[in-house]
């Protein structure tokens, strides 16, 4: 590594034309797809590039490549207008590019500063590591990003938000032109986002090229001076931020217009109460928490990170133990507290960790989707499986289940597909209450709405439904009482025509 | 690194070419192909070197030096499947041999030895997956501990071969008899096998054993009891061993408490080279039968071919490792 990080030639002194990074023709297949197709995408110096696009649309592959994970089929890289070959990671970190991968790629067993400088430590007489330099000089580059994080840290006890700065800081040690962000704010808190957007805007502030990929349309409004957009792997379209509204932007990643995010189909909900939870409190979180749903409505739970929805949706299926409190579904009490009990009676949760807890993605969809009713479909210990799957083939119909067979490995699915074949799980096996923990993460914009749908169907079909949510749209466009949590207690419910964005807020801070 | 979580994102792409295992399961899985081709290749290689390779008596010598593996591996495959592995049955072997003998002696009767054997070695798998599904042990570490328990236990029990007293046709019948010109340890391995097979495959429990290996958490969010699956799983691995323990000690008409060790090896080495994942959820016994056969082919054709006997633990190496690199490939033929 070379000493003259400290000193670069600050902004873009370079010929202001010569774009930092240029991409042209870019193709790239996998044997049977076509991941890009003709992409090109071209960065300047010292601006913020957002890269948009639904989950298959080749952000991932197009930032592989800059990155050197996978080698490109044709098309040209230029680095400030002279090409370049870009065959493995270790050319790309040459090369001056720098990319932040979702999954940090640090070793956590390091200090900070010994991850910073993890290609070529600063040596010292006889071949020494100089770690009186590689401290000073890891302390010197957190300055310059404005964020400091102690180099002598052990990088794994850092949240994942000081992680990022350690990567950025890697970047400007390796004197990066370009740096790329890859979903940068997925696990992170709102302070945390906001510290983050202050550290990249001092990036380009640096003269450096940044690439925000996100699919999240608030931030990337907030923070990117250009979009380019794909789609099914091709380029879209790139323009200046400002030239986009919120649903130009949307049209363009899915390619036609959402009317209604938030269709309601389903009358008013029934008077028969199908949950009472009774002053349930858990050893690590939740606090005295009463409430009751009734058959055919939405109850949705609104709280900030850590407010306990995860943990309260666990313990009313109960999967999580609890210390004290009733959980009752048509009057009957969960007793013994455990999951088997809670499903004879009814009473399922839809994870919000759909890949750890909810599929299994080495098995074809048809066993995914019976998993939880597949004794009806058995006699005598004998699965029928041409019953089974008639039945599961009627739920990827109804459904709209896109997937090739019922033979397919779930995991090749995409998020909104995996999602309506753990909801088919449920309804599949009959339940009455079903507890939906963020049930649109990790989906598109527009397999969303198709979600959103499927919810309010189910509540329309007699279900209760009671929804974990930290998206405000979502709860205020499905739900109709609005409970709000914080720090393990509830601490209001309300109806949906009371409810206002404020008093939500207000009752989660608490 | 080139295969992970970026697998969603080509998903909605990769659907035409799609893996097509679970279609491909019902026939041969190619996993099974490579293996099958495999199995060819080295038998028509060891017969053009050594033609005695084919004759009945041979064949015969082959299936029953298979038979033994293949009882422990049809239990150790479901037991796999479920993402779980048992090291104790080497060990747990040469235990339950004494102790079947032991019976067999002071009570002069084949039932009840054979009922002692299954009653210790299900002990044994009862005992271990308590370990794991109570305790929650890792299963790596605590059939290691079992297996250190029982290879020092057994010495505590007898410090020499427990010597066959009453010789009952009957038990002498059970690892060196036949039935026409089938050995009876063939025929009982080709039922056991036979019942996992209907298990793994058309069985509710079958799939929950399957989805419990694919994903735990998943199966119990759906009101499964993942535990007993598990427990269930290293109980019938146990008594596969129980079985086997008699057999063995049928053929040395002794029980040794020196016999099994690297059997659990054996064992695990044949799952794996038929293609079942450690990380569970995928897998099939019928893969296990090939992987028995390719490595007790390998046995006999060192053997016929008079090649040093210690290539025995050497070349079955050498496939484990090139099958599985195999696999491998294949895998990212399929995923890219």
């Amino acid at each position: 590594m070379s000493v003259d990080f400290l000193h670069p030639s600050e902004g873009a002194a370079i010929d202001g034309n010569v774009p930092a990074l240029e991409l042209r023709g870019i193709d790239k297949r996998f044997p049977g797809v076509v991941a890009l197709e003709n992409v090109d995408f071209t960065l300047e110096a010292g601006k913020i590039h957002a890269l948009m696009g639904e989950n298959g649309a080749g952000k991932s592959t197009l930032i592989k490549i800059m990155a050197g994970v996978y080698g490109k089929e044709a098309g040209t890289i230029r680095m400030r207008g002279r090409e370049v070959d870009i065959k493995s990671p270790r050319d790309s970190l040459k090369e001056g590019i720098k990319v932040v991968f979702q999954e940090i790629a640090l070793i956590s067993e390091f200090t900070v500063a010994e991850n910073i400088f993890l290609e070529g430590y600063p040596t010292g007489k006889m071949g020494s590591i100089d770690w009186k330099k590689i401290r000073a000089d890891s302390a010197a580059l957190f300055n310059r990003i404005g964020f400091n994080v102690d180099p002598a840290a052990r990088t794994g006890s850092l949240p994942v938000s000081q992680q990022q700065m350690v990567e950025i800081a890697r970047a400007l040690a390796h004197e990066a032109r370009v740096v790329v962000m890859d979903e940068p704010t997925s696990s992170l808190t709102p302070n945390e986002v906001s510290l983050l957007f202050t550290v990249i805007r001092r990036l380009a502030a640096l003269g450096i090229a940044v690439v925000y990929v996100s699919h999240k349309l608030d931030e990337v409004f907030e923070i990117a001076d250009t979009v380019t957009v794909l789609r099914d792997g091709r380029h879209i379209s790139t323009k200046p931020i400002g030239e986009h509204t919120n649903d130009t932007l949307i049209q363009d990643m899915i390619g036609r217009r959402i009317d209604n995010l938030f269709p309601r189909q389903r009358g008013a909900a029934g008077s028969k109460i199908a949950l009472s939870v009774e002053g349930l409190s858990t050893a690590k979180k939740l606090h005295d928490v009463s409430f009751e749903a009734r058959a055919g409505e939405v109850l949705g739970f609104f709280g900030l990170m850590g407010a306990g929805r995860t943990e309260l949706a666990k313990a009313i299926v109960g999967y999580d133990p609890i210390t004290s409190g009733t959980i009752a579904v048509d009057g009957i009490r969960l007793a013994p507290h455990d999951t088997r009990t809670g499903v004879k009676l009814g009473i399922g949760l839809l994870t919000e960790d759909r890949k750890s807890e909810g599929l299994m993605g080495e098995l074809p969809v048809y066993q995914n989707a019976s998993l939880a009713s597949l004794g009806a479909f058995a006699r005598l210990g004998f699965v029928d499986k041409a019953r089974e799957h008639r039945a599961v083939q009627d739920y990827v119909d109804r459904f709209r289940i896109k997937t090739p067979s019922l033979f397919q490995q779930v995991k090749n699915l995409s998020g909104g597909n995996q999602q309506k074949v753990l909801i088919a799980r449920w309804l599949m096996r009959g339940l009455k209450v079903i507890v939906v923990d963020e049930p649109t993460r990790g989906i598109d914009v527009g397999a969303k709405s198709e979600i959103f749908a499927l919810i309010d169907r189910l509540a329309g079909e007699g279900l209760a439904v009671i929804m974990m949510t930290s998206e405000m749209p979502e709860l205020l466009g499905l739900a109709d009482r609005i409970a709000v949590m914080c720090e393990g207690r509830l601490t209001v419910i309300m109806s949906r025509e009371e409810a206002t964005q404020e008093k939500i807020l207000n009752a989660a801070i608490g | 690194m080139a295969i992970g979580p970026e697998w969603t994102e080509m998903s909605e792409l990769t659907h035409a070419s799609a893996p097509k295992r679970f279609i491909g399961g019902q026939l041969l899985g190619s996993s099974q192909l490579v293996l099958g081709v495999i199995l060819a290749v080295l038998c028509i290689a060891i017969s053009i070197a050594a033609p005695q390779f084919y004759s009945e008596a041979n064949i015969i010598a082959i299936l029953r030096q298979c038979a033994l593996v293949l009882i422990v591996a049809s239990g150790m495959t479901m037991l796999i499947i479920t993402a779980e592995v048992d090291l104790s049955v080497g060990a747990s072997l040469a235990f339950v041999g004494c102790i079947g003998m032991a019976v067999l002696n002071s009570t002069h009767s084949l039932a009840l030895g054979m009922l002692a054997a299954l009653a210790f070695a299900g002990g044994v798998g009862l005992f271990n997956g308590l370990v794991v599904t109570r305790l929650r042990v890792n299963s790596l570490i605590a059939t290691i501990g079992t297996m250190m328990m029982l290879q020092g236990g057994v010495y505590l029990f007898t410090r020499e071969a427990v010597q066959n007293h009453n010789q009952l046709a009957s038990f002498t019948d059970l690892g060196a008899g036949y039935v026409g010109a089938v050995p009876v340890p063939v025929i009982l391995a080709a039922l056991i096998f036979v019942v996992a097979y209907v298990t793994l495959r058309f069985t509710t429990l079958g799939r929950y054993l399957y989805a419990v290996g694919a994903n735990e958490k998943a199966v119990r969010l759906s009101g499964l009891r993942s535990e007993r699956l598990k427990l269930f799983a290293f109980v019938v691995t146990g008594l596969c061993v129980g079985v086997a323990g008699m057999i063995l000690s049928s053929l040395m008409n002794a029980g040794q408490p020196t016999a099994g060790r690297g059997f659990e090896l054996t064992v695990i080495a044949a799952v794996i080279l038929g293609g079942t994942s450690l990380l569970g959820g995928r897998g099939s016994l019928f893969g296990t039968l090939l992987g028995v056969l390719v490595l007790k082919v390998i046995d006999n054709g060192i053997i016929i071919l008079g090649l040093n006997q210690d290539l025995q633990m050497v070349v079955p190496g050498v496939v484990i490792i090139l099958a599985t690199y195999l696999d491998i490939i294949r895998n990212r033929a399929n995923v890219r």
